[in-house]
Formats: C-alpha cells, sequence, structure tokens
C-alpha cells in the first residue's frame, strides 16, 4: 500500500523541478557552463535550505519554501538572458537567506522594552534621516527602515500603550513623505494604523491617529511634497511590456528591460520571458505567504509578538496591491518592485528579513504549544 | 558544455512555456493545500489542548450578582482585566473600572500586574498604588487579587514552580534491612501457626459474625484514618481529558 505524500514534499519537489528544468533550457541553447552551474548551484542550495537550516534554527516551512522559489525565480528571469547577472542574483539570494535566518534568531533574543523600542526607532529614523539628507545614497534602506520602526512599534505598544507608540510612526511617515516616497509612507501610516486598531482597541486614539495621519499627508500635498498622480509613459510602457509576450511568452529571449522601467524590478522579465501565466501564478504565491503570516500572528501568545507579526505581514503584503496596480498602470503610483523579485540587495535582505521574524515568531509559538502538551500530560 | 541544434531547443522552449505555467499552477494548488492541511493539523492538535496558551485560572471568591462565587476563567499570558466586554478578563464588580488593570505573565517569576492610573489594586493585601516599584507584589499560585469589590484568587497550571507558599517535603523513612526472624525449634507438641484461624473460632465460643466484627474493629484501629480510602470526588473541571498524545514529541 503505498503512502500519500505529504504537501509538504509535494510542493518542495515540485519547486525544485521547476527551477531546474527552467535553468537547464536556456543552458541548452549554447552549452553555457554558467548556466549548468545555476541549474546545479540554485536547486541544490534550495533543496539544502529547505532542510538544514529549517531544522537547525525551527524555520517555518511553508514560508521558507515560498520565500526561496520566488528568490529562485528572480535568478530564473535574469538567467536566460544575462547569466552574469543572474550568478549575481544568487549572492544576494544567499544573503537574504542570511538575513532571514538573523531575524528568526533576533526574535528570541528581543523582548519588549523601552530599550528595544529606543534602539529600534533611533536606528529606524536614522536610516531614513541619512536617506533624506545625502540624496545619491547607492544602497536604499527604506524597507529596513520600515521594519525597524514596525519593530519599535510594537514593543512601544507592548509596554506604554498606543499613545506612546504612535510617534515614531508619525515622524518615519513625515520623514518619508518629505523624500517623496509616497507608497512608502502610505505603506506606513496604514500599518500603524491597522496595528492600532487591531492590538489597542480604542477607537478614540485609532480616530485621533487617522486624522493626525490625514493631516500630514494634505500637508505635504499643500507644500508641494507629494508628486502628481498624472499617468505617465512608464505606466503604459509598464502595462506593454507586460503583456508583450502573450499568455506564455515569446520564443526570442529578451536581453535587456526598457531603461524607463523600474531596474530592480524582475517582473517585467519574467513576464517577457515566461508570458502572463506563469508570472501571475508565481505573484498568486504571495497569497499562501500572507495567510501563513496573519496565522503566525494569530498564534502568538504575547501582544509583541502578535503585533510584531502582523506588522511584518502588512509591511510587506501592502506593496503588492500597490506595486500590481502601478505596474498594470490601474492607478499612477511610482513603479516600485515586489517584494522577493528585485535585484536591490538591501531590499531583498530587509525583505528576507521580515519573513525571518515570521519564521522566528511561528518557531517561538511551536515551543509555547509543546510546553502546553508538557503541562497537559503532567495534569493528566 | 553540452548544447541541441537550434531546431531541437525551439522544440524544447515551446514545451517547456506550457510545462513551466502547468508547473507554476501545481505549486499554486501544493502551497495551498499545505497551508491548509496545517490549519487542520493545528486545529487538531489544539482541540485535544484546551488550556493552550493558559496559565491557569483565577476563581471568584467575592464578587457580585454578575460574578457569582465560584466563577473561574482562564487567564492568557498577557492581558487587560476590567468591567469591559473587550477586556481579557470581564469583571463586572463595583470599584472596577473600565480598563483596571494590565497583566503579563513572566516565566519563573509569576503574574506582573500593572494597574492604570487611579485604579486600585491589592495583591495578596498589599496595595499595588502605594508599593515601592521594588517591592510590588508578583502574583502566584494561590495569591489574591482585589479589584473593586471582587477578589480573585490565581490557580497555576505550573503550581509548583510558582508558589510562595512552603512546600516542604518529608524524607521517607529509611529502608530497614530486611532479616530473617529468628529460627525456632520445632517441636511437635505445638500446633502449626500457619493452621490457626487469625481471629475467632467457633470453637473458642465465638460466633461467624462476632469474629468478623471482632476483625473489623482491628483492622480500623490499626490503619490511621489518613491511609484510610477516602471516597473520590469528582473534579470540579477535569482538565486535558480529552487529551491523547503528547505533541511535545
Amino acid at each position: 500500500m503505498s503512502k500519500k505524500s505529504s504537501p509538504r514534499f509535494r510542493f518542495v519537489f515540485a519547486a525544485a523541478l521547476l527551477v531546474l528544468l527552467a535553468l537547464l533550457v536556456p543552458a541548452l541553447r549554447e552549452g553555457d557552463q554558467r548556466l549548468y552551474l545555476l541549474a546545479a548551484g540554485v536547486t541544490g542550495a534550495m533543496l539544502l535550505c529547505m532542510i538544514i537550516p529549517a531544522r537547525l534554527f525551527s524555520l517555518d516551512r511553508l514560508i521558507l519554501s515560498i520565500a526561496l522559489y520566488l528568490g529562485a525565480v528572480g535568478i530564473i528571469s535574469l538567467a536566460t538572458s544575462n547569466p552574469d547577472a543572474a550568478l549575481m542574483q544568487l549572492l544576494r539570494c544567499s544573503a537574504g537567506v542570511v538575513a532571514l535566518i538573523i531575524g528568526a534568531m533576533v526574535i528570541r533574543i528581543i523582548s519588549p522594552s523601552m530599550l528595544t523600542a529606543g534602539i529600534s526607532s533611533f536606528l529606524g529614523l536614522l536610516l531614513l534621516a541619512g536617506s533624506l539628507l545625502v540624496r545619491d545614497l547607492p544602497f536604499p534602506f527604506t524597507e529596513a527602515a520600515l521594519i525597524l520602526m514596525v519593530i519599535s512599534f510594537s514593543s512601544l505598544l507592548s509596554c506604554y500603550g498606543g499613545a506612546a507608540a504612535l510617534l515614531p510612526g508619525i515622524i518615519g511617515t513625515v520623514l518619508l513623505l518629505l523624500q517623496g516616497m509616497t507608497v512608502e509612507a502610505s505603506v506606513l501610516a496604514l500599518t500603524v494604523l491597522l496595528l492600532l486598531w487591531a492590538a489597542d482597541g480604542k477607537i478614540g486614539l485609532v480616530l485621533a491617529a487617522l486624522a493626525v495621519f490625514a493631516a500630514i499627508f494634505f500637508g505635504a500635498a499643500y507644500f508641494g511634497y507629494l508628486p502628481a498622480f498624472i499617468p505617465g509613459e512608464e505606466h503604459a510602457l509598464s502595462l506593454s511590456t507586460l503583456v508583450s509576450s502573450g499568455l506564455f511568452g515569446s520564443e526570442t529571449v529578451t536581453d535587456l528591460q526598457n531603461s524607463a522601467l523600474p531596474a530592480s524590478s524582475l517582473v517585467y522579465l519574467l513576464s517577457e520571458n515566461y508570458g502572463l501565466v506563469f508570472t501571475g501564478l508565481t505573484l498568486f504565491l504571495y497569497l499562501p505567504l500572507i495567510l501563513r503570516g496573519t496565522s503566525v500572528a494569530g498564534s502568538a501568545r504575547t501582544r509583541f509578538h502578535a503585533v510584531l507579526a502582523l506588522g511584518c505581514v502588512l509591511i510587506f503584503s501592502l506593496r503588492i496591491p500597490a506595486g500590481l496596480l502601478a505596474a498594470f498602470g490601474v492607478l499612477p503610483l511610482p513603479l516600485n518592485p515586489l517584494p522577493l523579485l528585485t535585484d536591490s540587495l538591501p531590499d531583498l535582505a530587509a525583505q528576507m528579513l521580515t519573513l525571518g521574524l515570521l519564521c522566528g515568531i511561528s518557531s517561538v509559538n511551536e515551543t509555547n504549544l509543546a510546553e502546553d502538551a508538557h503541562l497537559a500530560m503532567l495534569a493528566k | 558544455m553540452f548544447s541541441v541544434s537550434p531546431e531541437i531547443y525551439k522544440v524544447i522552449t515551446q514545451t517547456s512555456r506550457y510545462l513551466f505555467a502547468f508547473f507554476a499552477l501545481m505549486l499554486l494548488l501544493f502551497a495551498l493545500s499545505w497551508l491548509y492541511d496545517e490549519r487542520r493539523k493545528r486545529r487538531e492538535r489544539l482541540r485535544y489542548l484546551p488550556e493552550a496558551g493558559n496559565i491557569g485560572e483565577m476563581v471568584v471568591i467575592a464578587g457580585s450578582e454578575q460574578l457569582p462565587v465560584d466563577t473561574w476563567f482562564p487567564i492568557p499570558r498577557e492581558g487587560i482585566l476590567g468591567s469591559l466586554r473587550s477586556c481579557d478578563l470581564v469583571v463586572p464588580c463595583p470599584g472596577v473600572h473600565a480598563r483596571h488593570l494590565a497583566f503579563s505573565w513572566q516565566d519563573g517569576t509569576g503574574l506582573i500586574i500593572k494597574p492604570f492610573p487611579g485604579c486600585e489594586t491589592f495583591v495578596d493585601g498589599v496595595s499595588l498604588i502605594t508599593a515601592e516599584k521594588s517591592e510590588m507584589p508578583v502574583m502566584v499560585h494561590g495569591s489574591c487579587l482585589q479589584v473593586g469589590s471582587a477578589v480573585l484568587r490565581l490557580q497555576l497550571l505550573s503550581a509548583l514552580e510558582h508558589t510562595n507558599r512552603p512546600f516542604t517535603v518529608t524524607a521517607p523513612e529509611p529502608f530497614l534491612p530486611f532479616t530473617d526472624p529468628p529460627a525456632q525449634e520445632y517441636r511437635p507438641d505445638q500446633p502449626n501457626p500457619m493452621n490457626q484461624p487469625l481471629i475467632g473460632n467457633p470453637a473458642d465460643g465465638l460466633s461467624q459474625q462476632e469474629s468478623q466484627s471482632a476483625f473489623d474493629s482491628v483492622v480500623v484501629s490499626v490503619i490511621p484514618e489518613e491511609h484510610l480510602p477516602v471516597q473520590q470526588t469528582a473534579p470540579r473541571r477535569k482538565r486535558a481529558d480529552r487529551w491523547k498524545e503528547d505533541f511535545s514529541e
């Protein structure tokens, strides 16, 4: 009698097979050694990461597997046209995995306290103010700053209540608006408001916070810090690029994407090489990732972990509709790369760190549940 | 390295585009089924652990009409106590504010109580408003919390690790080395003691009933009362009665 395979095994096997085939097919064209190396390296690294670090650091397998697969999809999108860039992306993804493990370990160290809130607020605001002062900064640290702001908010909320937690969020939003980062500012403001509503539950405070954020955005519009929301050439180009290869991709290999589109976004290359169906189905994998994140937040025992997990999910997921709506030209927002489908190392590392925090909270939840089972056994 | 002719490569790429789309669809379905499977397993696990997430329970010692004595509620690791229905512990008693205090569990220490400003709270008779910060009492197993007119007693699941009551363990008496009884010289004129009745013998003038009552009186007088089997009463609440498997393994 054959034993039915588990969904985890099926997912890992299918993901590894898809990545292997997707890297082997372009390698067959010219027999490029780098692509063969990538095929073996990426598949092996994926399988190893899904087994060894997941077991060593008690990482959440579902979050880890989807994160690794989306990272591999980024490599695949580059491998067809530029194997050197794909090798570089592999190194970036490796750094991202290290960031994920660090995130999972950090969650076991930090606790809600004034020290945690102070350090994370200071670092987050420093990164935002630094990028405001130095405009030509080669590495954008906005994503990392947002995560630090969420850690600070969670710590303050669980220690001192909602009113105290609002202050860093408001300052962070103002700093982001001063740089013209409307999407990031909106994501931070929405995250703070939703967390305040979910965790504190005081409707008066939520309404007051809503009024403050509305005043900040109206002030930014009044003083000319908000960009004009007019559909530009890049929005039309973005839509045409996404649908140019049809449903199942074109026969010709696209080498470089248009310079009007954001260089760090890999979704255009993916769509041009593999078609709209493959890209759409890949992007749908964000859904189980977000659902798993909310499940982790709902299972957390402490308020700090629950708020932090929900904050990580919101910071991660609110960028997806904003990016997709802008890419399809529905909303005239700035074109930003989607999470994990970017070749910007700071962004990728920060997003992996976010998922690492979720993995760490999931691990803490499992430990707590095991303790409960032990107590139940003793009580019996 | 190995490469194929352009014609074969064209066929491979055309096939692979559909194959990859199919694989992407399968991956999405596998991920969703994995998520569903994990949720189902977690629900099943929690069904067998009804106390999961709780550190113990609060039993009402003195309450009100809406909160009768002996009512109990489970205590989560963190939360708010107050008279509002949105609080984690709802105590509808006179003198209890809408949001009276915040509590949080600290492993190895106990339940830390932080009353909100102006909310009088006592732990084991000590006021938390007037107590020094360094001498702030922490609730442990058996501690009593007084908020307004309500008095609640804390009962922890990990009671032995968190108690301020003296818990003395009496050492068991040392085992005496087993020694054989001294050998007695066999005398054929004495009856064999193994063949003698224990108590009473109709031949001695005692009826069977009298001998039985005599036996009972001896037994009762010999065995101390506390060692007699007491009649077990049904527990107020049987904890983890549906527990079947140790999931910690």
